[in-house]
């Protein structure tokens, strides 16, 4: 298997010194900053801070947040085991919110009022973590999200919810495009897509980009996620006759869409997005021709192969805190925000509030050594992360393409 | 001109395959006057069976297909006989229409979770084709092996029904119950085990449908929603009309694919359910039936 990227240890190092002085004993790394001992808001003591973590545990959409949850819990033990934060040690609480608006609503709810937890890190599913909102905001709880990276989450800002960590669907098109435009040069774009919010969304963006890029979209499909048969809107983007199809629907549409360029013989290159490939062997397997992925690539917003160099010290991280468990694809998108929350709560300093923690959130930039691209907040900004990789994949082997690409829309 | 006579050929796949859901529909409710809600499950049961036994015991496709039917059939007759039946005694001559269709969305829930605690629908799974080999050209309209070998098999699985129903005697005790219960338990026929059989054999049928095209529209826990679809194509056919079932699963099919193609992608989704509330407010019988009947109460 062939792998891109820098070297390992460059990241690693790199990494190692962004976290190095959440590892110092505070009286050593900041003598006039012992805590005070008295604390305005709940879930925080001298020698402690409480963070509720959740995510889906079980149901049908538990993939998408077991490992991620395991993965941040490993991350805040690894903090812990280097003597905490100011001095204080994280205690988690932990529990299951099913990616289910109601089920998070009372996690969220038991964690504020009856655990006392000092702020939130949660939610794998925008509608889950979407309906959690409007609590957050009233009673003054940040809340940052685990993956949870729909653009319904973060777009309005609102002051207390942070999140997209893997980047939201805007990021998704915007960067489709622009790896088409800057790699691999090509102008005339297909492009098929879901017909709901994620797939506005992404469409929004691709078109803002396109014009960027000065490309043309020269067909565009929106299929629903449970379509049958594809034979329409692929005989359409076949007459448009592009030199590109870029693909952002969903597994299953993404599959019986690789399926008709596999049965019409189509030899124009395939880009596909993130959502659409979460298991390309599996892709592969179902479309069961080789000549369909001679010229395919997916994005990814990882820095990497989730095998590759650049995610080894997530991967053992986790193998560490879990011998016995085998990480799926998800596990690494888990980190960023509990890393986020400990680079927050060093800059809120010795004594932290629950509005200096969103304050010093809202001013948070730093590289992950797992993302493409930097985490970045801003006042007036809520989703962390803005662009993508891109990987050829051929049926045996992932190949990551040179570069990093970034979406440039936000929205209307 | 070839792409239309391609968006006429994946109709026409899609459509027989409606058609053969549509039918294990109607066969159940012109027995017991039941809306088998279940119906897309119970296919989607079936491929998983089909897929455990192939990918998980290593089994040979025509045992995994084989068991898969004998699995669908099973569902359904053990559903009449454990649920629709209870119900039907404890109503005590009530009409039981209304229990019995929740009952079929109960079980469409139960298969789907039952589904996912197998630990194969974590991601989109495929079934292998029965017809595999390179695509025919028909002039410039390219025709899979597949979606001829569908075609076939959904043809050959009508006819096996229409002669099993025709000229056997348990397809013709079948027919009996299932236009007047009383009458045919008066001659001696036992309208419960009766009623059981249909079950069994819409719910075998719904498993054929399923393994037909799986390898085409890919296996989710979800994918029991084509049975809209087939509603639409009984609806569309008439609801107790067999062969204007089949020709409604045909249209629909097409019609889709052309409505995709002429008029936008994203019409597809509605097209069935505008198809549904066209025909039950201009033609309630359906396109295929006689004049629409008042029912005997």
């Amino acid at each position: 298997m062939t792998r891109g990227g820098k070297p390992t240890v460059i990241r690693i190092l790199a990494v190692l010194a962004l976290i190095a002085p959440l590892f110092a004993a505070p009286a050593r790394a900041f003598p006039d900053g012992a805590p005070s001992g008295k604390y305005s808001d709940p879930g925080i003591t001298d020698t402690e801070i409480t963070i509720g973590l959740f995510g889906p545990q079980s149901g049908p959409l538990r993939n998408f947040g077991y490992d991620p949850m395991w993965a941040a819990a490993a991350w805040y033990d690894m903090v812990n085991r280097y003597g905490g934060i100011w001095g204080r040690k994280i205690k988690l609480v932990t529990d299951d919110d099913k990616c289910d608006p109601t089920t998070l609503n009372t996690v969220v709810r038991k964690m504020v009022t009856v655990d006392h937890v000092f702020l939130l890190n949660g939610g794998s599913c925008t509608p889950a973590a979407v309906s959690a909102q409007e609590f957050v905001t009233r009673e003054k709880v940040p809340f940052v999200m685990l993956n949870a990276a729909g653009d319904k989450a973060v777009f309005p800002p609102t002051r207390y919810v942070f999140g997209a960590f893997g980047g939201t669907q805007l990021t998704v098109g915007g960067t489709l495009i622009d790896f088409v435009a800057k790699q691999l040069h090509f102008k005339r774009i297909a492009y098929l897509g879901n017909d709901d919010d994620f797939g506005a969304a992404n469409l929004a963006a691709a078109k803002f980009m396109a014009g960027k890029r000065e490309v043309q979209l020269v067909a565009t499909e929106r299929v629903p996620a449970n379509v049958v048969d594809l034979t329409a809107p692929m005989l359409r983007i076949r007459q448009a006759n592009p030199d590109v199809v870029v693909i952002t629907a969903y597994p299953q549409p993404a599959t019986l869409a690789m399926q008709k360029v596999s049965e019409f013989g189509l030899t124009m290159p395939i880009v596909a997005a993130v959502q659409s490939v979460p298991n390309p062997a599996a892709l592969f397997k179902n479309v069961n021709d080789p000549a369909a992925f001679k010229n395919f690539y997916y994005g990814s917003p990882l820095n990497d192969l989730t095998d590759g160099p650049g995610q080894q010290w997530v991967l053992d991280m986790y193998k560490r805190a879990y011998p016995d468990r085998t990480p799926t694809a998800f596990m690494s998108y888990g980190v960023p925000s509990a890393q986020a929350v400990t680079y927050a709560l060093l800059l809120a300093g010795p004594n932290p509030t629950r509005e200096s923690f969103v304050d010093a959130m809202s001013h948070l930039k730093f590289e992950t050594g797992i993302m493409a691209g930097p985490i970045e907040f801003a006042p007036d900004r809520r989703d962390a992360h803005n662009a993508s990789i891109f990987i050829k994949y051929d049926g045996t082997t992932s190949t990551r393409m040179p570069g990093v690409y970034v979406n440039e829309f936000r929205g209307e | 001109m070839d792409t239309l006579l391609q968006a006429f050929e994946g109709g026409v796949v899609t459509g027989s395959v409606y058609a053969l859901i549509a039918l294990s529909l109607v066969i159940v409710y012109k027995s017991t006057d039941v809306i088998n809600f279940a119906g897309g499950d119970i296919l989607m049961a079936s491929c998983y069976i089909a897929l455990v036994l192939l990918v998980g015991w290593g089994a040979p496709y025509w045992l995994a297909a084989l068991v898969a039917i004998l699995g669908g059939f099973v569902i359904g007759a053990g559903f009449d006989r454990l649920v629709l039946e209870r119900i039907a005694r404890r109503a005590r001559g009530q009409d039981i229409m209304i229990a019995a269709v929740i009952a079929t969305i109960g079980l469409s829930y139960v298969l789907k979770g039952l589904v996912r605690m197998l630990g194969y629908a974590d991601e989109v799974r495929s079934l292998p084709a029965q017809f595999p080999g390179r695509p025919l050209f028909l002039g410039n309209v390219i025709v899979l092996r597949q979606d001829i070998g569908i075609v076939l098999a959904a043809s050959l699985a009508v006819a096996a029904l229409y002669l099993f129903f025709r000229f056997t005697k348990l397809g013709r005790g079948l027919r009996a119950t299932a236009e007047d219960p009383r009458a045919a338990a008066l001659i001696g026929i036992p309208v419960a085990r009766m009623r059981m059989v249909i079950w069994g054999i819409a719910s075998a049928l719904a498993a054929i449908a399923g393994l037909l095209v799986a390898p085409k529209i890919l296996m989710t826990p979800d994918m029991g929603i084509i049975v809209i679809l087939a509603l639409a194509a009984s609806v569309l056919g008439g609801f107790t009309n067999i062969p204007g079932v089949i020709a409604g699963g045909l249209l629909l099919g097409i019609l889709e694919n052309l409505i995709g193609l002429f008029v936008s992608t994203q019409a597809i989704a509605v097209a069935p359910f505008l198809v549904i509330m066209a025909v039950l407010v201009l033609r309630p019988q359906g396109l295929f039936a006689g004049a629409a009947r008042m029912k005997k109460v």
